[in-house]
């Protein structure tokens, strides 16, 4: 998954509403050479890697961790409702990397995901925002591990 | 706040382009339709507010919870 320098959030992150430029930074794919990474295994694998960092441009200390579903929820098919393609410009659904937020614990065993408000980013445009899914089958806290 | 009473089957009008009609009254349940453009957005309060809650606890982990986590990744097993 490629690094995107700068990401408009065509709406802001609830809770977060002044940031609206981000930068999506892998952070397990160089051996841990991005910052805090310093505790790894250091063996330097580049395959495999899907954590990454959604790290605000206009307030350096905040970032939130992010990774592609799909190795985590096969089945997991976020449906974008027609107001979002149009906002995001979205003309192809392979231009659409789903991002799925992490809240960390303690271990990866306590580290949940956010299924009901993914963030969505069209990686032609590199506009995103996080969308509200209204399934109650989805919860904001779903435990990575399953 | 604007406090009006509806009866099922009235309806509210807020701006030029939403409607909001009671449904349904049954026990305290109220149930609602809301008629508005695709550009607004329309949510459960009590959603919106987890999911703010829910953005701000995940927002800057420490760096020990993102070392552990990647290291953690790394070493599952597929």
């Amino acid at each position: 998954m490629p690094d995107i320098p700068v990401i408009e959030l065509v709406q802001p992150l609830p809770g977060f509403p002044d940031l609206r430029q981000f930068a999506l930074v892998q952070l397990d794919s160089l051996g841990g050479s991005d910052d805090g990474s310093s505790a790894g295994s250091g063996d330097g694998s580049s395959d495999g890697g899907v954590l990454c960092a959604l790290r605000s441009l206009e307030d350096p200390d905040l970032r939130f961790l992010v990774l592609p579903p799909s190795a985590f929820f096969p089945d997991y098919a976020p449906v974008i409702d027609d107001a979002t393609v149009a906002e995001l410009e979205i003309s192809s659904a392979d231009d659409v990397l789903v991002l799925v937020v992490l809240n960390a614990g303690d271990s990866l065993g306590s580290t949940t995901a956010n299924l009901v408000a993914p963030v969505l980013v069209n990686t032609v445009t590199r506009k995103a925002c996080q969308v509200i899914l209204d399934d109650p089958a989805l919860s904001i806290s779903t435990p990575l591990l399953g | 706040m604007l406090v009006l009473s509806r009866r099922a089957g009235e309806s509210v009008v807020v701006g030029d382009d939403v409607t909001i009609t009671i449904l349904e009254v049954r026990g305290d349940v109220v149930r609602v339709g809301i008629d508005a453009p695709r550009s607004v957005a329309v949510h459960r309060a009590e959603l919106l507010e987890a999911l703010e809650s829910s953005n701000r606890d995940a927002a800057s982990p420490s760096e020990q919870a993102v070392a552990s986590l990647a290291e953690a990744l790394r070493n599952r097993p597929e």
